[in-house]
């Protein structure tokens, strides 16, 4: 690759070491200055509380100490325990069931024929320009009907209808990309839809099946909305909602208890991130995704 | 196998999306079209009131025009720069250098965290009155306003959040890049096209579906933003409705004022820009948007 440009003349990069040091020292700032907000907020949440901001902008505490971390973990009524079991239960639940009825339902479009498949398959790419806003407030009165509010109910059962098109669109992609040969033969040897569908296509999927479980759990997890609507009682917090409850009770004193929650909400995501990063990459690189 | 048999596998398979999308969807969805023409406060009854809630929205609701106002200036400002970040940085980054999966991971990590409470908690110590950046101003002589508390600024605050988070639509571009095949730049550097032309000639005319493609999802984003104005300003769309989105309006309308049938209305105009702004995109590709022939 590299010879190859070498010997292009007048080309953009036609002294390619020095601009490729040049690309390296521009990637290394970026990502540099990309990084350092979270790196302050690490060094933020390792520093006593007597030290201030202050304007402190460098990433070396003055005395690194952990108190931040009980002290902010057990900083409100209830602990932050809770909460993180409780937003565990729902991202796993929620999950479950996004990867389950959206396979099934990919399945179907990707490889069964019926009658009005076009039809319905344009209908749930369409439901994917569709702001939720607008299916908002019938919802809310919905699940209030049914006595779901202030419960978990209203977060994780519509993923087990596949309400986000998202991941059924991500999935009917890779399924059509599995040679049909597969499940004509086992047709063939008379197995059934759901044989095939639960034998060949699951087992042939796992990558996929993986993107969709990493992305469900993560938006689950970071999800605001949905839990600042629902969930009133703190018993039933999530995270997120924790860590906003503790914004609205700490004043600026204990900032470095609030960094220390901060912090420890996102390493789920960052470890995901650490061992899935390629999975994740490829989803979007072939899918084109929302965030 | 018989067709009846046929059917019946296919909308088994269906069935858990074709529920949901009868009761969480188009119910809802049509039930809040109703109830865009009701007063509801959600304990009383529905009450029919016409085209009322539309019309006061343009002219006796401020806070919507405020609303309205901060949300296009967020998503003006952010989107283009957010796709001109990420093509920039897509561009240093391609034809495969060394260390690209480290960089393209790294790039990407603030898309991913982007959306938790926790970013916005951060970035409200940030931009605070001494918070970091004032911290680095101040190594240069220069004392820095309070960002996160001062009208003029605090919407910038955000577009800057948005703009740190261009990883995703960069691994888009970076996908579309490589589609490029290399021997056209080569061809056009043989006759002696500066890099410049063929950035203007080659990769936006052949990135063009990929910058479409972008920008309709993050203007789409961009509009349904949340999170972060609601952690900044405490929920309160403040200093002075600065930071007031759209959706927070919304959210304030039908959950702390409980006026649902004004928040479905308002659901409805925010379908309505989207659906606007999508058609208008779609049909102006032909004027910008190069497809293969």
């Amino acid at each position: 690759m590299t010879d190859a440009v070498q010997q292009m003349p007048g080309r953009g990069s036609a002294h390619p070491r020095l601009s490729g040091t040049v690309r390296h020292v521009i990637l290394i700032a970026i990502c540099f200055v990309m990084i350092y907000p979270i790196l302050w907020m690490l060094s933020g949440s390792l520093r006593p509380a007597s030290e201030l901001f202050g304007g402190d902008a460098g990433l070396i505490p003055s005395q690194v100490t952990v108190e931040a971390y009980p002290k902010g973990w057990f900083g409100l009524q209830i602990n932050f325990g809770q909460f993180f079991l409780n937003s565990l239960v729902i991202a796993v639940l929620a999950t479950i069931g996004n990867v389950l009825a959206a396979s099934l339902v990919a399945y179907a479009f990707a490889r069964l024929q019926f009658w009005g498949r076009s039809f319905w398959f344009a209908l749930m790419l369409g439901t994917l320009m569709l702001p939720y806003h607008v299916t908002l407030i019938p919802q809310y009165v919905l699940f209030r009907s049914l006595d779901w509010v202030n419960t978990w109910w209203p977060l994780i059962l519509p993923k087990y209808f596949a309400v986000d098109a998202f991941f059924i669109f991500l999935m009917v992609q890779f399924f059509r990309g599995i040679p049909k040969e597969l499940d004509e033969a086992a047709r063939m040897d008379g197995c059934s839809a759901w044989r095939i569908y639960w034998k060949i296509i699951l087992p042939l999927s796992m990558p996929v099946l993986a993107t969709a479980a990493i992305f469900s759990f993560i938006w689950t997890w970071e999800d605001f909305f949905g839990p600042l609507i629902y969930i009133s009682e703190m018993r039933n917090y999530t995270v997120q909602l924790g860590l906003r409850s503790f914004i609205d009770s700490s004043g600026t004193s204990s900032w470095n208890e609030l960094f220390a929650m901060s912090v420890l909400s996102l390493v789920p995501i960052f470890l995901i991130f650490l061992f899935f990063q390629r999975l994740l990459i490829e989803g979007i690189a072939t899918t084109g995704m929302k965030r | 196998m018989g067709a009846i048999r046929r059917n019946g596998a296919g909308y088994m398979f269906l069935a858990p999306w074709l529920i949901g999308f009868f009761c969480l969807t188009l119910g809802p969805a049509l039930a809040s079209l109703y109830l865009s023409f009701t007063r509801f406060d959600l304990l009383n009854a529905p009450e029919f009131i016409g085209a009322q809630n539309y019309v006061r929205m343009v002219t006796a609701d401020p806070k919507f025009l405020a609303s309205m106002k901060v949300t296009l200036i967020y998503v003006v400002l952010s989107v283009p720069l957010k796709l001109a970040f990420a093509l920039a940085v897509a561009m240093v980054l391609n034809r495969g250098m060394r260390g690209l999966p480290i960089y393209r991971a790294i790039f990407y990590l603030p898309s991913l965290l982007g959306t938790s409470v926790a970013i916005a908690v951060l970035w409200r110590q940030l931009f605070a009155a001494d918070g970091m950046v004032n911290g680095i101003l101040a190594q240069f002589g220069i004392i820095g306003p309070s960002w996160i508390s001062n009208p003029n600024y605090s919407i910038y605050t955000l577009v800057v959040l948005s703009v740190w988070q261009f990883g995703s639509p960069m691994i888009i571009f970076l996908a579309g890049l490589r589609q490029i095949p290399t021997d056209m730049y080569e061809a056009a550097s043989l006759d002696g096209a500066s890099p410049s032309r063929q950035f203007w000639r080659i990769t936006l005319p052949l990135l063009s579906p990929v910058i479409f493609f972008n920008l309709v999802i993050q203007v789409i984003e961009a509009f349904k933003a949340f999170t972060p104005a609601f952690v900044i300003s405490g929920g309160s769309g403040g200093p002075i409705n600065s930071t007031l989105f759209y959706t927070l309006y919304l959210y304030q309308e039908g959950f702390s004022y409980f006026r649902m049938g004004y928040a479905s209305a308002l659901a409805w105009v925010l379908v309505a820009i989207i659906a606007v702004f999508t058609a208008i995109s779609f049909l102006t590709t032909k004027y910008w948007v190069h497809y293969d022939d």
